[in-house]
């Protein structure tokens, strides 16, 4: 290539002519390794182009599996939030402290830490001062309680659960609905309908 | 060279095959790619193009903790095309109709006869729903069921965790649309806008990376605020149950205020409803009496009018009267006192302390129509409460052109004058609180989806008597309690309660009837009051005397004080004279 180069160069520096050949002579010799370079050049984009879509697509599975998961959880959340709510509605906390025999004193004393004198008038609460779970609507509205809300009542009037060794077992991370039960104790069934005053309370009015 | 000629044609023709069909293809090709291009890939991006909701709740209502009063949640709603129901298989076992429904009753507590006969009633119908707002966690054991009939779509409810506690005041959600209470009149702030979505999707379901586009962001509602505290007003509508059953009312109203900020802590009316199922809730009972249904309140009224004849200088605590037996108006008609005919020597705390009418009615002589029509509309009488709550009435105050000679007198005694129950608790606010009465708040403000708050206007106080006039009305409220024969009942050991009973006639067309409201109305601890208690009872049966309602006020006053941890009263009280 060099040698026709220079042959035509030293042509057209003879003739004076307009040098027409070297351009066609350049593309008469191409080298196999630029072919082979582009070639792979080639292949080589194309293979990373694969390889980022099926990086992309596996992408998009595992976005679609996490945002089920994020979903679901979300869902616990509510659920638990649900149970939560229902457990510290005041008539639930009213009702489950009437079945544990607790009555409210509505005379208390205090006690002034200044002076270390008793301020108010305690009186003793009697049977007569707790309060009833009374029903306060005035349709026939039968809204069934959450499941948590049986399962405490349950806990709270098997003996199993007030025996003193529960405080030094572990405790649970499941809900205290998993708590079996002993069968050979049978236990009232909690008929809590909300707000209904069924609540299974001693009578202390 | 025959041989040649055939090999020839056989070239040519086999070459006009190739060529003919080489044409229909790129016949064909032209025709997919160029011709009908657009058509086709519309064509395919709608089959792959999936849209999507995406859903917005509606926001909590809270309490003055944040505890939620009304919240959504998620729940799905299940449903089966009858038509093409039937036994399917699962992990190469025939499962019969029968047992797919009576797991799904399992897991759900739904009926099965019910779902069965939905199912099988009419084969050729498209739809039926076997049940309505299954929890996530049944969902989740349905999905696992693995029924391939089964629709299962996710919808949002509304749940009222407390149940009838605060429904008077939240109101209720219809079917995606508020019904009443903060639930319509906050509706702005708790309204929720669905979002929209389109994504294509591969043939198993996973979108497409890249092709989401939101059409629409989703709006979350905003939180609304309320005062309340729940935990009180459940025990006040406990005590309403209870003390309104022993009464045999037809209903009971009671309101807690604070004194400092004019704050609504417990409105609770009896009997009310469960928000979350009222299909058989009489409507009567569905709204906020405390603030719908104005009464003529009776001699609760009558500290009002003893805090203004002082406050304008017409009289004196200690001022002598002589209270007759019965008070002539004119027209032939009497006012005359409840208990007592015969004329007493009175002074002005006698005529409260022993709610005199005929009392009032010779100090009310004293006093201008127009000066009394100001201080009543200063008090709070004849307008909205600074709550506006949703259906509130303003009552009735008639102006001084309006008043018959009966009128002008009677409103002292809170006859011929009509208010709402939370009204009258902002009157007594007013005298717990040196004369100056706080615009009551029930509703405090709204937190946007984007945690902006934006609270809600705050009206101006109003000086309505003078801070003197208003704690000598106190001090005669007290002798009401201390020097009564009801004594026994209000008091409350350690703490000085100032308080007044009143017992309404209920005025009908053919004049006063012998149904009666009877409330009580009072604060506490009376050297610097700090809660206004108001509890009234709707036509009492067992007993029409407002003494009846004492126990009830004396009950939620004494636990008001227990619950917020009052400290109890050190100095005893004054007893100002009340005859002569």
């Amino acid at each position: 290539m060099s040698v026709l180069t220079v042959k035509a160069t030293s042509k057209a520096r003879e003739s004076g002519s307009r040098p027409t050949r070297p351009v066609l002579t350049a593309l008469k010799g191409p080298k196999l390794r630029y072919i082979v370079a582009t070639l792979v050049g080639i292949f080589a984009i194309l293979a990373v182009q694969l390889i980022l879509s099926i990086a992309l697509s596996g992408g998009a599975y595992e976005i679609a599996s996490l945002k089920g998961e994020m979903r679901n959880t979300e869902q616990k959340r509510q659920m638990v939030a649900e149970d939560i709510n229902a457990l510290i509605a005041p008539d639930t906390l009213a009702g489950l402290a009437t079945s544990m025999g607790m009555v409210a004193d509505n005379n208390p004393a205090y006690l002034r830490l200044s002076d270390s004198s008793v301020v108010g008038e305690a009186q003793p609460a009697t049977a007569d001062s707790g309060a009833a779970v009374y029903p306060v609507t005035a349709g026939s509205e039968d809204v069934t309680p959450p499941a948590i809300i049986a399962a405490v009542y349950e806990s709270l009037t098997s003996p199993q659960e007030i025996s003193p060794e529960v405080p030094t077992k572990p405790v649970s991370t499941q809900a205290p609905v998993a708590t079996p039960v002993a069968p050979s104790e049978p236990t009232p069934a909690p008929t809590a309908k909300r707000f209904g005053g069924s609540i299974p309370s001693p009578t202390t009015r | 060279m025959y041989h040649q000629r055939m090999s020839g044609r056989r070239v040519a023709f086999a070459l006009a095959t190739v060529m003919v069909v080489s044409l229909v293809f790129v016949g064909r090709l032209v025709d997919v790619q160029i011709v009908r291009a657009a058509e086709l890939q519309e064509q395919s991006l709608q089959v792959r193009t999936t849209s999507e909701t995406l859903w917005a709740s509606r926001g909590s209502i809270v309490d003055q903790f944040g505890n939620d009063l009304a919240l959504d949640v998620d729940r799905y709603d299940i449903s089966a095309n009858p038509s093409k129901v039937g036994d399917f298989r699962r992990a190469g076992v025939v499962v019969p109709l029968a047992q797919a429904v009576a797991e799904i009753a399992q897991v759900t507590g739904a009926n099965y006869d019910q779902m069965l006969s939905a199912i099988s009633a009419d084969p050729t119908v498209q739809f039926t729903y076997l049940v309505k707002g299954v929890t996530p966690e049944a969902k989740d054991a349905l999905r696992e069921l693995d029924i391939p009939w089964l629709q299962i779509d996710l919808i949002r409810e509304r749940i009222y965790p407390f149940g009838p506690v605060t429904a008077n005041l939240t109101g209720m959600l219809g079917r995606d649309e508020p019904l009443g209470g903060v639930e319509l009149a906050e509706d702005e702030c708790l309204m929720a806008q669905n979002g929209f979505a389109t994504y294509q999707q591969g043939a198993d379901g996973v979108r497409l990376p890249g092709t989401t586009t939101l059409v629409e962001q989703p709006i979350h509602g905003g939180t609304a605020h309320l005062t309340i505290d729940s935990d009180l007003q459940w025990y006040v509508l406990q005590q309403l149950a209870e003390h309104g059953g022993r009464l045999q009312a037809q209903q009971a109203s009671a309101i807690v205020v604070r004194v400092s900020d004019g704050h609504i802590l417990a409105a609770a009316d009896w009997p009310t409803f469960d928000p979350n199922d009222f299909t058989d809730a009489p409507p009567e009972h569905m709204g906020a009496r405390t603030f719908s249904a104005p009464y003529e309140p009776g001699s609760i009224m009558k500290s009002m009018g003893v805090a203004m004849l002082i406050d304008a200088g017409h009289t004196s605590v200690s001022d002598r009267i002589v209270a007759p037996g019965f008070y002539n108006i004119g027209s032939g008609r009497f006012i005359k006192n409840m208990l007592v005919s015969d004329a007493r020597q009175l002074t002005t705390a006698g005529v409260l302390q022993t709610s005199s009418n005929t009392g009032m009615a010779v100090l009310g002589e004293r006093m201008p129509q127009q000066q009394a029509y100001d201080y009543f509309r200063a008090f709070g009488f004849g307008e909205k409460t600074a709550v506006d709550f949703l259906g509130e009435s303003r009552g009735v105050l008639r102006t001084p052109e309006d008043h018959d000679p009966f009128t002008r007198f009677a409103q002292l005694y809170g006859q011929g004058i009509s208010v709402t129950a939370v009204q009258m608790a902002g009157a007594y606010q007013a005298l717990a609180n040196d004369g100056v009465r706080l615009p009551l708040r029930l509703y405090d403000g709204c937190t946007t989806s984007l945690g902006e708050f934006i609270e809600a206007p705050v009206a101006e106080p109003i000086q309505v008597v003078s801070a003197s006039a208003a704690r000598q009305t106190v001090n005669i409220l007290e002798a009401v309690v201390t020097q009564s024969a009801l004594r026994p009942v209000l008091e409350i050991p350690g703490y000085r309660v100032a308080a007044k009973t009143g017992t309404a006639e209920i005025a009908s067309a053919s004049g006063y009837g012998s149904e009666r409201v009877i409330s009580l109305a009072g604060m506490a601890p009376a050297e610097d009051p700090e809660y206004v208690v108001l509890v009234s009872f709707y036509k009492p049966q067992s007993s029409k005397v407002s003494s009846a309602a004492a126990p009830a006020f004396t009950d939620l006053m004494s636990h008001v004080l227990k619950h917020y941890r009052v400290a109890p009263s050190s100095e005893p009280a004054i007893v100002p004279p009340l005859t002569w």
